[in-house]
């Protein structure tokens, strides 16, 4: 499955019609020019030296070079960016889940118009562009209530530390783990005060689809024999909602949970250029305004191997969580 | 095919959501539509109003920065969107639907091996393909409809798939070929107007997301030239204005994405529950 993505990247980028080199330069520019660059890049080979190239590469951590300027490799600069997108991702991904249980169990839990109004919820914030929806919160809690800031990771004027062991730097690139790790309060706080809007914003989107599946799975589990038996044996209806209904409910919602990762991705492509977080979304948007393609198709790779990995993770965490699932 | 519209009309659950759904979706219709008639001003028109004011009597929706009246921008804006959106769902209807019935219906290794590449395709987030194939081959109506259409085909396929693989073991099936129904006659006959009402709700739910990943990518930057009028352009650069809480050059665009996105969502959530009897 992997091999098929990866080979779709390289077909889209490589072999369809459509030559980056040209692209980026001026129609009249020195053919010499052009050819020199087109060898550096190895364009000029038979393409299916170009895709074995391709993947031997990949199965060695190279990315490619970018075709910007200096032909640095595309790896670690991909490597560099990415702790900025997983951190959003992560705290988006957190307050989905939370915001769409607890809001799913509520309507399934009550019926009638406090139901119908979350199912109306559910669909509303789906549609919300994240982008619309970043704004207005930037709006509301950043200029018009100067609550929370704005743009970026940090504030001006602090500095990123990571955890120091025996005088070696170990950082992840995510400050708020850093950190923590290295006890510095002061940009805990302030790392997570940039993560609210983006994140909130974010994960309202992405709560819309785990609204409607709990509240779904929630109205079929309270139906089911055993919640039946519980309430018969007098046990409190928190209890039953909570403990016995909601857990069982919450295993479709795993399996789903690999598919919005890419939903997510997307999401915050668009997030981090709206809140101008430099992680891998505004990499891929920035890199493709240059027209530098190796970049990009690198990026494109990474995010595809990511999805992909994820997806497995989340296959083998729904084996464990259901004994019915045999792998 | 009067069934697909039946559950327009009569009592019953979903039926507000989808009513409403499709009213805001025939507003916006008309609205992009006729956009040349009722649009009050050009909304390319540079330095046409004051810039930067807030909406008034004269200027319903204010004026951005370069001083065009936001109201024009805000009536113009769809037309591209709606058009990407609905070339991209004919593509996958038109590609989606055959690959399905057919790979389905015939089963086997064939059938297999196209359900690996569809499961492949599937979990890619359509802006980044889109983002990939847009940067290669510039943007064109097609080529953003085609970016869209190709990660949503195999939502079509799996559906359709899905259904012919349950209705193609059923007894009448067996009973149609029996009496000498070849393979396409079963298909179209009796499979077929089965699968219908599955793909409006998929064709649905693709034309709202088409809406989204459009303006993203017009967000972004990579859209249409700027410009154009246009509801996600019009996002991007009214962020510039947003510190000094310049709400209005955002706020429209915004809520006509918004509405655009909705109504299709609600009609596919609303026939989905009309024609979904386990979702009562």
């Amino acid at each position: 499955m992997i091999m098929i993505l990866l080979s779709i990247v390289f077909i889209v980028m490589r072999v369809l019609p459509g030559n980056p080199v040209l692209l980026r330069f001026e129609k009249n520019a020195n053919p010499a020019l052009i050819a020199g660059f087109t060898h550096q890049l190895g364009l000029d080979r038979p393409l299916y030296v170009q895709y074995f190239d391709y993947l031997w590469g990949l199965l060695h951590g190279n990315f490619g070079t970018s075709m910007a300027g200096d032909f640095e490799p595309v790896g670690p600069e991909i490597l560099s960016r990415f702790p900025a997108t997983l951190e959003l991702t992560f705290y988006a991904f957190i307050v989905a889940v939370a915001v769409g249980v607890f809001v799913g169990a509520f309507g399934a839990r009550k019926g009638g118009a406090p139901d119908e109004g979350v199912k109306v919820f559910g669909i509303l914030i789906y549609a919300f562009p994240v982008f619309f929806l970043g704004m207005i919160l930037q709006l509301v809690f950043g200029i018009w209530i100067h609550l929370l800031p704005v743009t970026g990771r940090l504030s001006a004027g602090i500095q990123p530390t990571a955890l120091s062991i025996g005088g070696v730097q170990y950082q992840t690139g995510i400050y708020t783990l850093d950190s923590l790790l290295s006890g510095n309060l002061t940009e805990f706080i302030d790392a997570v005060k940039h993560l609210i809007l983006p994140a909130t914003a974010l994960g309202l989107v992405i709560s819309g689809v785990f609204v409607r599946m709990t509240r779904a799975n929630m109205m079929e589990t309270m139906r089911s024999d055993f919640v039946t038996a519980a309430r018969a044996r007098g046990l409190k209806e928190k209890t039953v909602v909570y403990s016995y209904a909601l857990r069982n409910a919450m295993l479709p919602i795993v399996t789903i949970m690999g598919l919005q990762f890419a939903i997510l991705l997307s999401g915050a492509i668009l997030t981090e250029t709206e809140f101008s977080i430099l992680g891998l979304g505004t990499y891929l948007v920035d890199r493709i305004n240059f027209r530098d393609y190796t970049a990009v198709q690198g990026t494109v790779v990474f995010l595809a191997l990511l999805i992909t990995t994820v997806s497995l993770v989340v296959d083998i965490l729904y084996a464990y969580l259901d004994p019915r699932v045999r792998l | 095919m009067g069934n697909l519209l039946s559950p327009l009309v009569g009592k019953g659950h979903g039926r507000p959501l989808m009513l409403v759904g499709v009213g805001i979706a025939l507003f916006i219709t008309v609205m992009s539509i006729t956009a040349p008639f009722i649009s009050p001003h050009d909304p390319s028109l540079i330095g046409f109003g004051p810039p930067d004011s807030p909406p008034s009597a004269h200027y319903p929706f204010g004026t951005d920065q370069y001083g065009r009246d936001l109201l024009s921008r805000t009536i113009w804006g769809g037309r591209f969107m709606l058009l990407v959106a609905v070339t991209a769902v004919l593509i996958c209807m038109a590609v989606g639907l055959p690959i399905g019935l057919v790979s389905a219906y015939n089963g086997g290794n064939l059938d297999r091996s196209v359900a690996l590449v569809m499961d492949s395709i599937y979990a890619f987030p359509s802006l980044v393909l889109a983002i990939m194939i847009i940067s290669v081959f510039g943007v064109t109506i097609v080529n953003e409809s085609l970016a869209i259409a190709v990660v949503y085909i195999p939502t079509y396929f799996r559906v359709v798939r899905s259904q012919v693989l349950a209705i193609k073991e059923m007894p009448y099936v067996d009973a149609a070929k029996s009496v000498g129904a070849n393979g396409p006659a079963v298909l179209l006959k009796y499979i077929l107007p089965n699968v219908v009402s599955s793909i409006v709700v998929v064709a649905t739910v693709n034309f709202a997301d088409s809406i989204l990943t459009t303006a993203g990518l017009d967000f972004i930057g990579l859209g249409l030239p700027v410009t154009s009028p246009d509801w996600g352009i019009d996002l991007q650069y009214g962020r510039a204005l947003l510190p000094t809480g310049e709400w209005w050059t955002i706020f429209f665009s915004g809520l006509m994405i918004l509405l655009a996105a909705l109504s299709f969502s609600l009609i596919s959530e609303g026939y989905a529950e009309r024609t979904n009897p386990k979702l009562r």
